[in-house]
């Protein structure tokens, strides 16, 4: 599973990030990074929750 | 049943959310994520599967983004999620949730996600006009597509978005609200510069401090202030705020005009807990109940509701920590904290007359809010400056 950022749509609120930190992380511009595009299973329900609470729906993941 | 180390109540076997929007899917990721094994069961009374609210007075209601891109991710496939499916009543008693089509749901645990309406000014009769749910924003923008005019009754951030975004689609446009717009938001500092810049587009800002009334009834055609000025445009839009979800609890003695009112843990009554727009808590500020009808609060209550409900007592309290933005008059304005009335502003860097800033307000000399415009920054660093000297 990979996760996929929608750039020109991210705004930066953050939210995806607290709900998977060690997928995505906001940098010192407050631009989202993807720490790991690559989603590990253990990893599948964090990333689905951040997916989930982006109020701009700017991710998706891809299987 | 342990997760991490967490301990979950294993009296908690059945869950059911009633509602269909952020608070309640989120409620379902987090008790999911903090080992809870048992049912969920979420009950949405809207015909659509969960989308995103923020973009229907933005960029969907303006036509650059379609209908179809708001949506969520489909709901999780451990999650019974049901659709047109309303909750009419509560058993507290009985531990049930009472469906409008007679069936009953028995739960341990319930979730009350049930957000928030839009407030009318008018009977249901009118036709009136309000942005709420998706239905309500294709209607106004397949409205749009044919107008010439619009007037927006009430300058909150809502009023003020939908009426940027008519602007920048070419109608004319008037706001007419009792009070300056935004101040209650933004503090007067922003309010008026997102006024001027408002004013700088054309729009009309008229002030009737006595309220109007709508003229016409389906279609609302106009209004009229009590100073008797008659303003008429080709669509007319409310945004004269919301009301919390509770009529469905009635009888259940939870729920009231002010919303669900909960302790420090979004704890209800015993084995009920609540999130998002419905929820009132006691601000320490004013001892009274207060609703903070926001995407963030939304999040954080929903994620600290999930985890009462397993853990009672166990779980840590719900520390609000605010955070909102508005998007209008190509000012992108995000604000963590709470401008108290009084409180003093400062701009930190930058210009609100350059468009680019980011200012701090304090209230008897301990900062209370940060807001930046046009100005990116982490979220983490804005909230720090609300928070620390
Ligand atoms: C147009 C618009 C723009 C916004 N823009 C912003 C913004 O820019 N920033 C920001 O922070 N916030 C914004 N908000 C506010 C934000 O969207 C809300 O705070 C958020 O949606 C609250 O989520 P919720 O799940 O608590 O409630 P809601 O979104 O109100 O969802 C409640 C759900 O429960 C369902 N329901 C209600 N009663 C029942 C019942 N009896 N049985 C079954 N289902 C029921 C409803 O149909 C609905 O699906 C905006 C809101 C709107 C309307
Ligand atoms: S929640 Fe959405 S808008 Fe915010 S940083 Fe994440 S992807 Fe971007």
């Amino acid at each position: 599973m990979r996760i996929i950022v929608d750039e020109t749509r991210c705004e930066g609120y953050g939210f995806c990030a607290e709900a998977a930190p060690h997928l995505l992380e906001l940098d010192d511009e407050g631009e989202l990074t993807v720490l790991s595009e690559q989603v590990a299973p253990d990893e599948a329900a964090n990333a689905e929750a951040a997916v989930r609470v982006c109020p701009v729906a700017a991710l998706r993941l891809q299987s | 049943m342990s997760v991490t180390g967490d301990t979950v109540k294993d009296t908690v076997k059945d869950i059911v959310v009633v509602g269909g929007s952020i608070a309640a899917v989120t409620a379902a990721d987090a008790l999911r994520r903090h080992g809870h094994e048992g049912s969920i069961t979420v009950v949405s009374d809207e015909r659509y599967t969960p989308y995103v609210r923020p973009p229907l007075s933005k960029g969907m209601l303006k036509g650059v983004e379609t209908e179809e891109s708001v949506f969520m991710a489909p709901p999780r496939s451990d999650v019974d999620f049901r659709v047109k499916t309303r909750a009419v009543g509560l058993d507290r008693e009985r531990r049930r949730v009472l469906l409008e089509d007679g069936e009953e749901l028995p739960y341990d645990g319930l979730v009350v996600a049930s957000g928030a309406r839009a407030r009318r000014l008018g009977p249901p009769e009118a036709g009136e006009l309000v942005v709420r749910d998706l239905d309500d924003a294709l209607r106004l923008r397949a409205a749009f597509a044919e107008a010439g005019s619009l007037v927006v009754v009430g300058g909150g951030f809502l009023g003020m978005e939908i009426a940027s975004t008519a602007r920048g689609l070419g109608l004319e446009v008037t706001v007419v609200d009792q009070d300056p717009p935004l101040v209650r938001q933004f503090g007067s500092l922003l309010a008026e510069h997102m006024t001027r810049a408002a004013l700088d587009e054309g729009v009309r800002i008229v002030r009737s401090p006595g309220g109007v009334r709508l003229v016409g009834q389906a279609p609302v055609t106009g209004v009229r202030t009590a100073e008797g000025e008659l303003l008429e445009a080709d669509v007319v839009v409310s945004a004269v705020g919301d009301l919390p979800n509770v009529e469905w609890l009635a009888g259940s003695g939870l729920g009231g005009p002010e919303g669900l009112l909960v302790d420090d843990r979004c704890r209800a009554a015993p084995g009920v807990v609540a999130a998002g727009d419905v929820v009132a808590r006691v601000s320490d500020r004013t001892g009274r109940p207060r609703r903070s009808p926001h995407w963030g609060s939304a999040i954080d209550q929903a994620r600290a509701a999930a985890l009462a409900l397993l853990r009672g007592d166990e779980a840590p309290p719900y520390r609000p920590a605010p955070y909102y933005w508005t998007e209008q008059w190509g000012l992108d304005i995000k604000i963590c904290g709470r401008i108290l009335p009084g409180a003093i502003p400062e701009v930190l860097s930058g210009s609100l007359d350059e468009r680019g800033a980011l200012v701090r307000w304090t209230h008897d000399g301990v900062p209370v809010a940060a807001a930046t415009v046009n100005h990116r920054m982490p979220v983490v660093k804005l909230r720090k400056l609300a928070t620390a000297s």
